[in-house]
């Protein structure tokens, strides 16, 4: 009983997984990400990735807003920063003391009503007077945090500061398990809100998303309610982007202006449009390289490699080449190759799987619609001649 | 009380600047009406359309649905109360297949509350796509679509939301004489199908619209020039002088 | 205190409206968002640094002769040099991606980055001294100005007047406008979109690189190398607050956002940390009443 129903289930398994390629790359990525403590020891690395996962979320979130809605948006850090902020003021020991367990998701509810909030008057505006406009929200925000009479709330530049872990440290534990723990919540987040960004964009509801995003015009005269859908659009980005900003403030234990800085606005944008706009899984592999190239590659590995080798010693100044060399590197594939890396990768194993996708999933409708035709007409012809 | 019209528009005006596009329009539409509104390039047609369909907002004037005020509403607000409309360029969805064109239309509240009981959406949307004769291709990206295809799909899409008036905005534009011929089938045997349907057409192509419409009016400069039969059109001192004006012209 | 607000607001605001005229007209013109805007204000401003104020003219024998020639000469260089690099990088990054909304976004967001951690990397992060072109002071109303913001103002304005008429009376200036008002037409008519785009990016350039000058000497007096982030937040904001794409617009913008921010300095208890909030909250406000600005285009459908 059990078996046959294992069985089954592996073979249901077998069949949608292993037979896309691209899923099947995806499914080997997610096992990789998933063994990948037991293989890395080095807590700094681990906290790389961890980051690394964080920001995965964040950009998804940004990429289901604007790959899958059509709603540019370059201030997305304003959600980044209110979830950090809220749960920061609900759960430090100074304010209300709250367990993180209850603040997170009060936060993230606290953000959708915002994002609802700044969403009415500013989806008003469309193109690049709505990128300008949310461009605005993170920076007029971080001001007023550091306005001086608010000073005794918000801390100004310094922030909110001693606030309680995401993954809390044990008796028991090194530091090396309270990363492991922190990798698997941040990995387990990560999968959960990018597969439920991609269930959203792919659902009957997406359809509407991305015939927003085509023409609004169209959509319209579809009988759509534009706007309504825009909302919720903003609404659930902004849940998962508030998401990000919540994990982020208790892995760090604090949260401090520079949440809503324009490069945090700026970060999503660059690192969707390296791992490919609108596929929602782009980011999590632009999020990788982003966070790999920039603290593993040209922080750790390139001075280490040219010393031994070459017996150069890289001079101070390199620090500030990193983000130059991440930023060229964007900005060379942005203009040859517009898609995204993982874009690009799907879509040559793409082309393997179009063929037999035509034969099989697509024509799957039609040919139930061809069986039903048959039955009708089949049905009716009797009755018409009795 | 006079029976209500299914669609009565008043006075309806609206301006461009200093020009008036559409200036004091009134006529009424009734259920099974084939209606036709012809006119120059310029005659305010396109505008007149986009007014009805609450893409604009008129100056002035007022239009009823059923004797309802639909004057100024919200363009899907309108769709869902049973006006659809396609576009004189095509607008398509172009990163969706062509099916899932259909069933935004469909996801529309009026949409979704006109799939029967116990039917897919995606049925529902290969039956419209069949209607237009379109089953083959659909789950084709409707980028790769040529333009008489693409003036179907849109038929289809406006069809989803089953309006009690629909209105093409120059379904011939473009079209070759076999589809040309598919077309006025399909809206013949539409107009069977679903007799209570008003359908409103705007054209160019006098001859094709001619064959199937039981009413005209013609506007010319924003106004409304003459209402009637293609016959009483068709001999109208004001029309004949309007249409070869624009033929002198043209030669 | 009324006196306060009209004076300094006048100068800012004189200043603001040059800089973000550069950005309306890029958009205008060829419909590119520019984000690296405020770069090329920094752009400027550090080329001035080099040419005029870190000796590199003493070296030349032209110098010798007037000492004042320097920071001229400096000034004229750097505007021209930063023209010269906006069009070159306009033809390598912006140029393949024209059209693409999100993706000019991007590339020019990538540009002000790089330009950025260049900039940190030839000059450190430590604040470069920018002094005044002239020096002394005079008293408008009491109130005690320095010549050099009186230069300023002066230069703003002579400059908004020559590219008025520039706009309106040259050839080029005609294509400009042809251009911004209906593309295809204009391509038809035979105007080679492609260098008017890459002169408009120039001319764009070379209004901040000047607005950086004179901002940096006349009012803050340092360079720094994120001294990008505000201005471009200036320009934005006054430009959308005017109307993308009109010059009376981002004119009458600049105007209103250099004195509410005088206004918000002084009326507003430790107002002077939150003026950067002033042009956004000024843009929220109008946009919520007109959506397309002051002077934006009105387009209500378009077939």
């Amino acid at each position: 009983m059990v078996t046959t129903y294992i069985r089954r289930a592996y073979s249901s398994f077998v069949a949608h997984v292993f037979d896309i390629p691209a899923r099947l790359l995806a499914f080997l990525l997610f096992l990789t990400l998933l063994f990948i403590p037991f293989a890395i020891q080095n807590t700094y690395y681990l906290r790389i990735l961890i980051l690394a996962n964080v920001l995965a979320i964040f950009a998804v979130s940004w990429d289901f807003l604007v790959g899958r809605t059509g709603q540019i948006s370059l201030g997305h850090a304003i959600f980044f920063g209110i979830g950090g902020y809220i749960t920061a003021l609900l759960s430090s020991s100074k304010f209300f003391g709250l367990p993180i367990f209850l603040t997170i998701p009060i936060a993230i509810l606290a953000a959708c009503i915002i994002a609802l909030a700044l969403g009415i008057p500013s989806l008003r505006v469309k193109g690049p007077y709505l990128a300008l406009v949310t461009m605005s929200f993170p920076l007029i925000l971080a001001a007023l945090l550091k306005w001086y009479p608010l000073n005794h709330i918000f801390k100004g530049e310094f922030g909110i500061r001693g606030l309680p872990a995401l993954v809390p440290r044990l008796d028991w534990m090194t530091i090396g398990q309270q990363r492991v723990g922190e990798y698997y919540v941040t990995l387990i987040l990560l999968f959960a809100a990018s597969v439920i960004l991609y269930k959203i964009a792919n659902s009957k509801i997406g359809l509407v998303f991305v015939s927003i995003l085509d023409d609004e015009l169209a959509s319209k005269a579809c009988g759509i309610n534009v706007t309504k859908y825009k909302l919720m659009g903003f609404m659930i980005s902004g849940l998962f982007g508030a998401l990000a900003g919540c994990i982020q403030t208790h892995l760090l234990r604090f949260a401090n202006p520079p949440m809503f800085a324009l490069t945090l606005s700026f970060l999503p944008v660059i690192v969707t449009f390296l791992g490919g706009l609108g596929t929602i899984y782009g980011p999590i592999v632009g999020a990788y390289i982003y966070y790999i190239l920039d603290s593993y590659v040209l922080r750790d590995w390139l001075p280490r490699f040219l010393k031994e080798t070459v017996g150069v010693t890289l001079p101070p100044e390199f620090d500030f080449a990193k983000l130059l060399i991440f930023t060229l590197i964007v900005l060379i594939l942005v203009i040859k190759l517009p898609r995204g890396i993982a874009k690009f990768t799907t879509d040559k194993l793409g082309d393997l799987e179009e063929a037999r996708d035509l034969d099989e999933r697509g024509p799957r409708i039609w040919k139930t619609y061809k069986k039903k035709e048959k039955t009708t007409s089949t049905g009716s012809e009797p009755t018409a001649s009795s | 009380m006079s029976p209500l019209h299914l669609l009565e528009i008043k006075n309806l005006t609206k301006h461009f600047g200093g020009l008036a596009a559409v200036d004091n329009i009134s006529f009424q539409a009734d259920e099974g009406e084939i209606i036709g509104i012809i006119g120059p390039n310029g005659a305010g047609k396109t505008t007149l359309f986009n007014l009805i369909s609450g893409f604009l907002k008129p100056d002035s004037g007022t239009m009823k649905l059923r004797g309802e005020n639909i004057t100024g509403l919200e363009p899907h607000k309108i769709v869902n109360k049973g006006i659809a409309r396609t576009f004189q360029v095509v607008r398509p969805f172009r990163h969706l297949p062509v099916i899932a064109n259909v069933m935004v239309a469909l996801r529309s509240p009026r949409g979704a509350r006109k799939i029967e009981w116990l039917k897919t959406i995606e049925r529902k949307a290969a039956d419209l796509l069949e209607d237009v004769g379109l089953s083959e291709m659909m789950l084709e990206p409707a980028e790769n679509m040529g333009h008489g295809t693409l003036k179907r799909l849109e038929m289809a899409r406006a069809l989803a939301t089953e309006p009690d008036l629909l209105m093409l905005d120059e379904p011939f534009g473009g079209l070759n004489p076999l589809e040309t011929d598919f077309l006025t089938k399909s809206l013949m045997r539409m107009h069977l199908d679903e007799p209570t349907r008003c359908i409103l057409i705007v054209e160019h192509k006098l001859y094709a619209l001619m064959k199937i419409v039981s009413r005209v009016v013609v506007l010319h400069q924003g106004e409304k020039i003459a209402e009637g039969t293609p016959e009483e059109i068709a001999q109208n001192d004001r029309v004949i002088e309007v249409y070869m004006g624009k033929g002198i012209q043209d030669a | 205190m009324i006196e306060e607000i009209l004076v300094y607001g006048a100068i800012s605001g004189g200043m603001y409206a040059l800089l973000a005229l550069g950005f309306t007209l890029i958009y205008g013109v060829s419909g590119v968002v520019n984000l690296a805007h405020g770069s090329f204000f920094m752009v400027g401003t550090y080329l001035f640094y080099v040419f005029g104020i870190s000796g590199f003219f003493s070296l030349i024998p032209l110098t010798l002769l007037d000492p004042t020639w320097g920071p001229l000469a400096a000034l004229i260089l750097a505007i021209a040099f930063t023209g010269v690099i906006s069009a070159a990088l306009y033809r390598i990054i912006i140029h393949p991606v024209l059209g693409d909304e999100i993706g000019v976004m991007v590339v020019t967001v990538s540009l002000a980055l790089i330009i950025q951690q260049l900039i940190l990397m030839i000059f450190g992060p430590p604040n470069l001294r920018i002094n005044p072109l002239v020096t002394g002071s005079k008293q408008i109303w009491g109130l005690g100005v320095t010549n050099m913001r009186l230069l300023a103002f002066g230069v703003s304005l002579i400059l908004f007047i020559v590219l008025w008429i520039f706009t309106n009376k040259s050839k080029v200036g005609n294509a400009m406008r042809a251009v911004s008002q209906d593309r295809e037409a204009a391509m038809l008519m035979g105007i080679n979109t492609e260098r008017l785009y890459m002169l408009t990016m120039a001319l764009s350039a070379m209004l901040a690189a000047a607005a950086g000058v004179f901002i940096t000497a006349s009012i803050t007096e340092y360079a720094a190398p994120w001294i990008w982030l505000h201005p471009l937040a200036l320009s934005f904001s006054i430009v959308i607050l005017g109307g993308l794409g009109s010059i009376k617009g981002s004119l009458l913008g600049g105007f209103i956002v250099g004195y509410a921010e005088q206004a918000v300095a002084i009326g507003v208890p430790e107002g002077g940390s939150i003026i950067s909030i002033v042009p956004f909250t000024v843009m929220v406000i109008v946009l919520l009443l007109r959506p397309k600005g002051l002077f934006g285009k009105r387009i209500e459908m378009e077939d």
